[in-house]
């Protein structure tokens, strides 16, 4: 890289030094402003002597019903205002699924078994092998047991094996983390996409774990990569409901029924790109919970863009030609992403973006329709917002475009970067093997405000935004990224020679 | 006669190493390596219910996982090199084939017949091409019986190791799974030559070596005629009495046979075919002292040259003959591939009669559940006409030295019958 001259350097020297005055100057503005107020006050109390606060004292005729009231205003006021905001949820603890190394699935056994599978066509197994060699996936990503038999055999036992295998192990871990016992477990929320059984996913939780008979369990399903944050909002619902509660969210997709079969290119995506994963989320209100609590969630901002019509086709499970059923993906796709986001931008800009930055924006609106200046439209800075991104690993392309619409530098990308390597699209528990990596890394710490971003069929675009409550040290002790974290961030080439 | 296969409901998945590889791993072919190209071991161990019992599929498979760790190039794919198109592995984490499958019969019922050819069916094997890439160099296959026994196949590309080397790793197989880990295997493989018999000049063709035409990417023999497998169990007792009844006869040591029974199927089989076809023997036996962790081809190959009528002559002369004139051809077989690869391939078990020293093999040392195997078997797939005899340490509880011994061989199918008669009248040896 060709080093600044001189005068360009300290120009752009001055430039930042502008900036950060002008956000300082007005995202401190109260600040600033009262500090002449309480300059003046002190002024005028050392231009007083103490008889004429004494006299100014007396003349204010307290008596004791005037008191009485007055403090009981107080008090019902302050009641009324605390008992009227809403509960704080906290997130307690979290874990993630970590598949066992014997369903891994190398970049040479998925080549050398679509070749097997699909050798009557060769068309097929090319696209996928460009997809793959594209995708920014790493050798090590986990596919079910059915799924690694030539041919694959999904059928629906072995669908509800999986589900046990991943929902169990992260449940198991889960309470083992957190010492929670099952019976004290008041909301549970499943949330897995394409597969939907009876009795549902959550029943086989409160089956095996031998929950209350008056737990309120929740099945979401069909609701896409997105349901994680789904769930949290629902969580956070019920939780401002019923006080002294706690919730815990499985968020999972479960691979083994989706294997398409055909060889419709739209429909080859996923098979290529969604690998196994699950998370299961402890969430309370409880007070005691407050100490030992990871995070405390701030936002959940959900943006459906369904009504519009291309908007819902794009992402369609449906059947091709030949009765194969499967997941097509519109060409459109990431262009309707970059507008559900700018849309859930809009509404969540305003709730964490900093003064100086919504005082910029604004100004760049009006610049734009009043003087009617054709210039690109105004792009916040969330980055000083937030200190770190959790972005859907939906896929490359989705990184690099909201790393490109955002304005985010490689770190900011990097968690979501690596859990696309190292797990794949595991849906909608992806966005916690990012924070999962986040903590591994050491980077969790106390005050850091976390942005999660889902996207999802329908289409949806959900935020959540979460503070951290506590730091996390690293090293940890376990998690998905225990044995590994070493080794990360890799560098993905933008093309793997298979 | 069974309407449908007795092997059925055959399910096939891959199991690779249980950590990434990384992306430039490369195990280079020898000379010998390449000479092997052609020919596959099989190996079949038969357990019975107890062992087998409460096993399932991950049980089996789950320590394949941790075992093809320790031996990446076993999981690679053949790639040529693009300057010369020589061969080589590319450890790219492609996977060994394991097949599961079900049986109609009992394992008693399966091996009550010494005709071992039905033996192809629990070890699912396919030659190496037409696509060299994407070919596994190993398939495993489990086969659960009606009983409730279990047979473990094992079919390996020769051109990854010698049958020593197959036996160990799949030996570690099963002390991976009954927990114990064994020691990491040295990274380089026992070059030493432990001389069994003298060198032969360098210079020369190998007797032990045929060359074919160029196979191109479809690695297998062209056989013209049916070969057929056949087990004979060979008590101690019966080894003895020939031992004792034949003068001039010594042992080298206590308790090995091979020479003996080396001596008296090479007879046999020249009284059989006549003498022009009978007059060069190979012999294949293991060369390292510590043991073959690593996958390679390392074992001894010699070559016996008989000058007088082998079919008439006592076995005592020719135990001798074999002590005293065989010559190890290792060295030259690997000078004479080097110069001869570019236009030819090659063929060495069955190019003359080829014997298999496996006796002091641990065969019988793979476990599963504590439990040994009831029987054992290991033969050479794609060989020429002239045939292969293994010799095996036997069942009977696989105790060393009461277990007598496993012999089998693999004939052109007319003559099977005469070699179990003519066993069965001279030697007694069903």
């Amino acid at each position: 890289m060709p080093t600044p001259t001189v005068p360009e350097f300290s120009k752009s020297v001055k430039l930042k030094y502008v900036k950060l005055g002008y956000q300082y100057l007005v995202n401190h503005i109260l600040t600033f402003l009262l500090i002449p107020v309480m300059l003046s006050v002190a002024l005028q109390l050392v231009h007083t002597s103490p008889d004429d606060l004494l006299a100014l004292w007396n003349s204010l005729h307290f008596n004791l019903v005037h008191v009485a009231c007055s403090l009981f205003l107080i008090v019902y006021i302050a009641t009324f205002y605390f008992l009227s905001r809403p509960r704080t949820i906290y997130l307690v603890d979290y874990a993630c699924f970590k598949p066992p190394c014997s369903l891994r699935v190398p970049f040479a056994m998925c080549l050398e078994h679509a070749r097997i599978i699909l050798s009557s066509q060769p068309k097929s197994v090319q696209f996928q092998l460009r997809i793959l060699e594209r995708s920014g996936l790493g050798e090590e990503t986990a596919l079910p047991p059915a799924i690694h038999y030539l041919p694959p055999e999904p059928n629906m036992a072995a669908a509800r094996e999986e589900a046990e295998m991943v929902i169990f192990s992260a449940m198991d871990s889960l309470l083992k983390k957190t010492g929670l016992k099952p019976k004290d477990i008041d909301i549970l929320i499943v949330n897995c996409s394409l597969f939907s059984p009876t009795p549902s996913l959550s029943a086989m939780v409160v089956n095996k774990y031998k929950l209350r008979s008056n737990i309120k369990s929740f099945n979401l399903a069909g609701m896409g990569c997105s349901a994680g944050l789904i769930s949290i909002d629902l969580a956070r619902d019920l939780l401002q409901v019923h006080p002294n509660s706690n919730a815990v969210i499985v968020s999972t997709e479960i691979i083994t029924p989706n294997c398409y079969m055909g060889n419709q290119r739209s429909m080859l995506l996923p098979n290529c790109l969604f690998r196994m994963g699950g998370a299961a989320i402890l969430l309370s209100n409880r007070w005691s919970d407050k100490r030992r609590a990871k995070f405390r969630l701030v936002h959940v901002v959900r943006t459906h863009k369904g009504a519009e019509d291309k908007a819902y086709k794009c992402v369609q499970q449906e059947e091709d030609p030949e009765g194969h059923v499967g997941i097509s993906l519109s060409i459109n796709l990431m262009a309707i992403a970059a507008e559900a986001l700018k849309s859930n931008i809009t509404t969540i800009g305003p709730l964490v973006l900093p003064a100086s930055e919504q005082l910029l924006f604004l100004f760049a609106l009006l610049r734009r329709k009043i003087f009617k200046k054709k210039t690109k439209a105004y792009v916040p800075d969330f980055k000083q917002a937030f200190e770190h991104f959790c972005i859907h690993a939906g896929g490359r392309a989705v990184i690099d475009e909201l790393q490109k619409n955002l304005q985010l530098s490689a770190e900011h990308v990097e968690a979501s970067r690596m859990t696309l390597h190292r797990f794949g699209n595991t849906s909608s528990s992806s966005l916690w093997y990012e924070m999962s990596y986040i903590e591994a890394k050491g980077r969790m710490k106390r005050g850091d405000r976390i942005w999660q971003i889902a996207f999802g069929s329908g289409f949806k675009c959900n935020s959540a935004v979460w503070k951290c409550n506590r730091t996390i040290k690293a090293p940890i002790d376990d998690g998905p990224w225990v044995d590994c974290i070493d080794r990360y961030p890799v560098y993905i080439p933008d093309v793997v020679k298979l | 006669m069974v309407s449908e296969s007795p092997v059925h409901d055959l399910k096939l998945s891959s199991v690779v190493p249980a950590r990434t590889t990384g992306d430039d791993k490369i195990h280079e072919l020898t000379n010998t390596d390449l000479a092997m190209k052609l020919h596959y071991i099989k190996a079949l161990y038969f357990f019975n219910s107890d062992a087998a019992r409460g096993i399932d599929i991950f049980t089996l498979k789950k320590p394949m996982f941790y075992l093809l760790d320790r031996h990446v190039a076993v999981s690679g794919r053949i790639r040529r090199r693009p300057d010369d198109g020589r061969p080589l592995i590319k450890c790219n984490d492609g996977g060994v084939r394991t097949v599961e499958a079900r049986c109609g019969r009992t394992v008693d019922e399966w091996l009550a017949t010494d005709d071992r050819t039905v033996d192809d069916r629990l070890v699912y094997s396919e030659p190496l091409g037409p696509d060299l890439g994407f070919s596994p160099l190993v398939y495993v296959q489990f086969t659960w019986f009606k009983c409730g026994g279990l047979s473990v196949g094992l079919s390996w590309a020769h051109i990854l190791g010698d049958a020593f080397s197959a036996s160990a790793i799949i030996n570690m197989w099963g002390q991976i799974m009954a927990g114990h880990v064994p020691p990491q295997p040295l990274k380089v493989p026992n070059t030493t030559n432990n001389c069994q018999f003298p060198h032969s000049s360098i210079s020369q063709k190998p007797f032990s070596l045929k060359m074919v035409d160029p196979v191109g990417d479809c690695w297998k023999i062209a056989n013209s005629c049916e070969m057929k497998s056949h087990s004979f169990h060979v008590t101690t007792r019966t080894l003895d009495r020939i031992v004792s009844s034949t003068s001039g006869l010594n042992l080298a040591a206590k308790h090995q046979y091979f020479r003996v029974i080396m001596a008296l199927m090479w007879k046999s089989l020249a009284k059989i075919r006549g003498e022009s076809d009978s007059k060069v023997v190979t012999i294949c036996a293991n060369n390292s002292r510590e043991g073959n962790e690593i996958a390679s081809n390392t074992q001894v190959i010699g070559s016996v040259e008989a000058s007088f009528n082998v079919g008439k002559a006592d076995i005592s002369e020719l135990a001798k003959l074999i002590d005293e004139k065989a010559m190890d051809e290792t060295s030259v077989i690997e000078k004479f591939v080097e110069r001869e690869s570019g236009q030819s391939d090659f063929v060495m078990y069955g190019a003359n009669l080829t014997f298999v020293n496996l006796e002091e093999e641990e065969i019988y040392g793979l476990q599963i559940q504590g439990k040994r195997p009831i029987f054992a078997n290991y033969t050479v797939g794609g060989i020429d006409e002239k045939g292969v005899v293994l010799v095996l340490p036997g069942p009977e509880n696989g105790k060393r030295g009461n277990s007598g011994r496993t012999v089998t061989v693999i004939v052109p199918k007319n003559q099977i019958i005469e070699l179990k008669n003519e066993l069965k009248k001279e030697w007694g040896i069903f």
